[in-house]
């Protein structure tokens, strides 16, 4: 018997809404611990078990609330609440008593704003738990409560709230343009409208200080770092997509070319993928890598959503692409994230198995040939393809991506490199590594069976690349990994003498 | 006379009878008193919520007696007057339960509890006169009761303060007397009537019009705490929490913003109002005010004062609505009247439960009260978000209503406003967050005291989660026939197309 997804989302939004009531009770806050990976469940079963094109009407709610699932919706519910739900069953091995209850509040509670806005058509909906996501989010960034992150919560507040008010700016300038509460209609609005640039401004500045753009990410690698390492995956796998959602969603994207606006999303990205490399590999602590990794991969998808605001006949077949690249991401970052939190088994044999488990993920962000990246770099590629995009930096685009690749393969590999000196030999606790297994499993294997869609722009079978493909995903990764190669022997050579 | 005419009576008579009944009882009957405190807010919820049903239908609620020939004393009830009403019957209940628990076993409570009847009495007549001269009556009556309820702790400073809310509001008072009978002059006895009476008003008496309608504006601005005249408010905080709470969400200062509201929709009428001119001047002054004493507020250290200059601001959400000439915006400004009464009455409940339960008045000594108290801490967050404007809480409400309705009469500059008003407000809202919920506790509290299970007494326990319940839903469930801000929409059908 199967809920139809109209009575589902309910249950999906309302659960991790309602869970943080048990912290009133004294006697249940051990038990909160063991219900966090139950949490993202409903929410799960609906992205899987219910077929796009149900909504659900509340006229009651706000100014008239309409929640509904289509294509890319679904996507980003899967991310969400796949994320959620591997790093809610690493969290139970992984927390301590320190606060437990006030976590697990602000857990439940983000949680419902990430949910509910994959779901939410109507904008007082959508917005409504976006602030829940980034305020609740604050509590999971602070948890610790050591100097640094109390510092790393301030510059994420006062980012998040000046990113609020421009939504809200933003938001409202769009719904008086459209004349309409529904997201749906404010592509159409915002194009037609005269304060079309200020509201384009205000809604890329808004979503894009969560999605970590170029001069709006100061507080990303200070607050994704210094959460507790379940908290980090899902900050830098899924909340972060929601700032694209965002512009997925509003923007006028198929409304009319924006040539200019597409060419600065263009640039950001191009900046935000190599800049956040270049400064990443600087970084001492492997989370801060990986944070730098997660800015670095936004900016590809900033890319293309540039390439589609600025060639509107293009929007609908890169929609897809994003979409794919966005769930493909979210995964594999999630189980880095997770690996940061481990502790190695003492055998050799065992040790070795546990490292290529950590490396996968990250192999699979640079594209190697049967992961899922490689799916996404061939779909991306194709989306991008010089002779059928009418915009000016379509030559850059090719060898933009190429040095994406180098760039997230150094990264990557200067995670694990200091990784490699930080990870101690020990025993974990069985949540924590089933919780991290079934993030790598979900990243490595499960994604193959997941409802995403490549558009027709890879030819099936769509996990076999073809000859020249694989030499295609795998040259730049040769140049990074001889770039890897030649630093440490410098290095080693300099402490030689 | 009808029973529909006495209805309006009724409902005014309960708190005045409570009144005198409580005046007359001995200090001792303690369980007496209380029992009449709540019976008598419980009658007048019922016949509120019987009137709101009438005037919803189009009943027809008014009595109406000549004093002298040409001076009348009206009351009637119309979609506004129940919004008013309402707000007071709800929070009167709520208030009362929390009083009885704020107070226990503290001296002159019977003169405490009289004066808060027949504050809330006054109230009610504001909300149901028909006419400028009952206004003007009730008006007064509630100065005079607020003031022992101000002072009523007897000391130096609560002294201080009630002689400057004194000088304030009688002086806010004569002036608007003054104007009152210039009016009368003019036009005659003026009720109040959805369209105003001068929209084809003749051109020469239009200076006069422009000039009552400052000194209107100015004697209702002193109890509505317009800037420059909110200088008593923060003073007024001496008070305690229960008359804060009242004064600032219900009594008070809503009277003045329900007065110039009463002025520029049912007097003059808002396109008379707009075309003399005298909108757009009260916009700025509701602007100014809104973003002055959000500046105000973040340097203040004690809780209340804090709380005060927010009420400064965010009342003038109501007349900067009101003063935009659009019906969305308006409704905007008049559901945050009781948007606003929602919201500050919960802060100013948990502001009262610090105080009383861990000794607690300034803000840099709420450090980890959300551990000891996570109930009132819980309330206290929601209406701070609240009032941020933080969706979907009430407060968002608000802004995303008077925000829409600006931008469909080109009055762009208003959501600047909003937007720097939010701001303002996180500013000063998330540092007491933080407190209450990262920071570590002291070792002790400054003046701690236990009431066995729960965090604090019962009686001061539930209100604030009830408002801070309010909050949530009026926001959440803000299409709903009967929520606020379809009342708010009521209004204004009818205003517009009188």
């Amino acid at each position: 018997m199967m809920l139809p997804g109209s009575v589902l989302v309910l249950v999906a939004v309302c659960l991790p809404l309602l869970y943080p009531a048990m912290a009133l009770h004294a006697g249940w806050v051990r038990a909160m611990r063991y219900v966090l990976p139950v949490l993202p469940l409903p929410a799960l079963l609906l992205a899987l078990g219910s077929e796009p094109g149900w909504q659900l009407e509340m006229p009651w709610l706000l100014n008239g609330g309409l929640w509904a699932m289509d294509e890319l919706r679904r996507l980003f519910l899967l991310l969400t609440a796949v994320l959620w739900l591997v790093a809610g069953i690493y969290a139970v091995g992984y927390l301590t008593s320190h606060h437990l209850r006030r976590f697990c509040v602000f857990w439940g509670l983000t949680l419902a704003g990430n949910l509910g806005l994959t779901v939410a058509v109507d904008i007082g909906s959508f917005y409504s738990f976006f602030a829940l996501m980034t305020f609740a989010g604050y509590g999971l960034v602070v948890h610790e409560g050591t100097n640094e992150a109390i510092r790393a919560g301030r510059v994420y507040l006062v980012m998040a709230v000046l990113g609020e008010m421009a939504i809200l700016m933003g938001l409202l300038l769009a719904s008086a343009a459209a004349g309409s509460q529904m997201l749906a209609d404010l592509p159409e609005g915002i194009a037609a409208s005269p304060r079309r640039d200020l509201i384009m401004a205000l809604l890329i500045a808004g979503f894009g200080v969560k999605a970590g753009l170029p001069l709006l990410h100061f507080w990303l690698p200070l607050a994704h770092p210094v959460a507790p390492t379940p908290a980090s995956a899902v900050l830098s796998g899924a909340m972060i997509k929601a700032g694209l959602l965002g512009w997925l969603v509003t923007l006028p994207f198929g409304e009319a070319a924006l040539p200019g606006w597409g060419a600065l999303m263009i640039v950001a990205g191009a900046v935000g993928a190599i800049g956040a490399a270049v400064v990443g590999v600087c970084q001492q602590r492997p989370k801060a890598v990986l944070a730098y990794s997660s800015i670095s991969q936004m900016g590809l998808m900033v890319l293309m959503v540039g390439v589609a605001l600025a060639d509107s006949g293009r929007a609908p077949v890169l929609f897809p692409v994003i979409a794919l690249y966005a769930l493909h991401h979210g995964l594999a970052k999630g189980s880095l994230f997770l690996s940061a939190g481990m502790s190695l088994p003492a055998g050799a044999i065992p040790r070795a198995g546990a490292w290529i488990l950590i490396a996968l993920p990250g192999l699979s962000l640079a594209g190697l040939p049967f992961t899922s990246g490689a799916l996404a770099k061939l779909a991306m590629k194709e989306g991008l393809l010089e002779n059928r995009l009418e915009l000016a930096l379509a030559s850059y685009l090719s060898p933009l991506m190429a040095a994406g690749v180098v760039a997230t393969l150094l990264l990557v590999l200067r995670y694990l490199w200091i990784l490699a000196g930080k990870l101690e030999i020990g025993d974990n606790p069985p949540m924590l590594v089933a919780g991290w297994l079934t993030a790598i499993g979900v990243s490595l294997v499960a994604f193959w069976w997941m409802p995403w869609d490549v558009g027709g722009l890879v030819e099936s079978p769509v996990w076999l690349p073809a000859p020249y493909q694989l030499w295609a995903l795998l040259w730049p990764m040769l140049i990074a990994s001889g770039l890897a190669l030649l630093t440490v022997l410098a290095s080693w050579l300099v402490k030689q003498r | 006379m009808t029973l529909n005419a006495w209805i309006p009576v009724f409902a005014l008579m309960t708190s005045l009878i409570a009144s005198l009944v409580i005046f007359a009882l001995p200090e001792k009957g303690y369980r007496l008193r209380t029992a009449v405190n709540l019976v008598a807010a419980l009658l007048k919820l019922g016949l509120v919520v019987v009137m709101v049903r009438g005037v919803f239908l189009g009943v027809d609620y008014g009595v109406s007696f000549t004093m002298v020939p040409g001076v009348t004393f009206v009351l009637k009830a119309d979609a506004f007057s129940m919004m008013f009403a309402g707000l007071s019957a709800v929070l009167w209940l709520l208030t009362t339960i929390y009083a009885v628990g704020y107070l226990e076993d503290s001296p002159n409570r019977s003169r405490f509890f009289g004066f808060f009847s027949l504050c809330v009495a006054s109230t009610m007549g504001i909300a149901l006169a028909g006419n400028l001269f009952t206004f003007f009556l009730f008006y007064e009556m509630l100065t005079l009761s607020t003031y022992p309820l101000v002072v009523h702790r007897g000391t130096e400073t609560a002294l201080k303060a009630g002689r400057t809310y004194l000088i304030y509001t009688l002086t806010g008072g004569a002036v608007l007397l003054l104007a009152i009978a210039w009016l009368h002059g003019v036009a005659g006895d003026l009720p109040f009537r959805e369209g105003g009476h001068f929209i084809d008003a003749d051109p020469d008496i239009h200076r006069s019009l422009i000039l009552i309608f400052m000194l209107l504006v100015a004697g209702l601005g002193v109890k509505a705490a317009i800037f420059p005249l909110h200088g008593w408010l923060p003073q007024a905080m001496v008070a305690p929490a229960p008359v804060s709470a009242l004064l600032h969400a219900v009594a008070v200062v809503k009277a003045g913003a329900f007065g110039i509201v009463r002025v520029v929709y049912d007097i003059y009428g808002v396109e008379a109002s707009s075309a003399l001119g005298l909108l757009e001047p009260l916009s700025w002054l509701a602007a100014f005010t809104i973003l002055y004493a959000s500046v105000r507020a973040l340097r203040q250290v004690d809780l209340k004062r804090r709380l005060a200059f927010s009420t400064v601001s965010q009342v003038s959400y109501i007349i900067l609505g009101v003063s935009i000439f659009g019906p969305v915006a308006a409704v905007g400004g008049l559901v945050h009247l009781l948007h606003q009464g929602i919201m500050k009455i919960t802060l100013f409940f948990c502001a009262g439960n610090y105080a009383e339960t861990l000794g607690i008045h300034r803000i840099d000594e709420m450090d980890g009260a959300g551990r000891r108290m996570p109930g009132t801490s819980v309330a206290f967050t929601i209406g701070a978000f609240g009032m941020i404007g933080a969706p979907p809480l009430a407060g968002f409400i608000t802004k995303w209503t008077m925000g829409s309705g600006s931008l469909a009469v080109n009055m762009d500059w208003v959501v600047v406003v909003l937007v720097f008003s939010s701001l303002l407000n996180a500013a000063y809202f998330l540092p007491v967050l933080y407190r209450l919920w990262f920071r570590e506790a002291g070792v002790t509290w400054p003046h701690e005291r236990h009431w066995g299970r729960l965090e604090t007494s019962a009686w001061l326990y539930w209100p604030p989660l009830l408002t801070a319940a309010m909050t949530v839903m009026v926001g959440v469930l803000a299409s709903l026939p009967f929520s606020p801000l379809s009342w708010a929409e009521l209004i204004m059908l009818r205003e517009y197309a009188p």
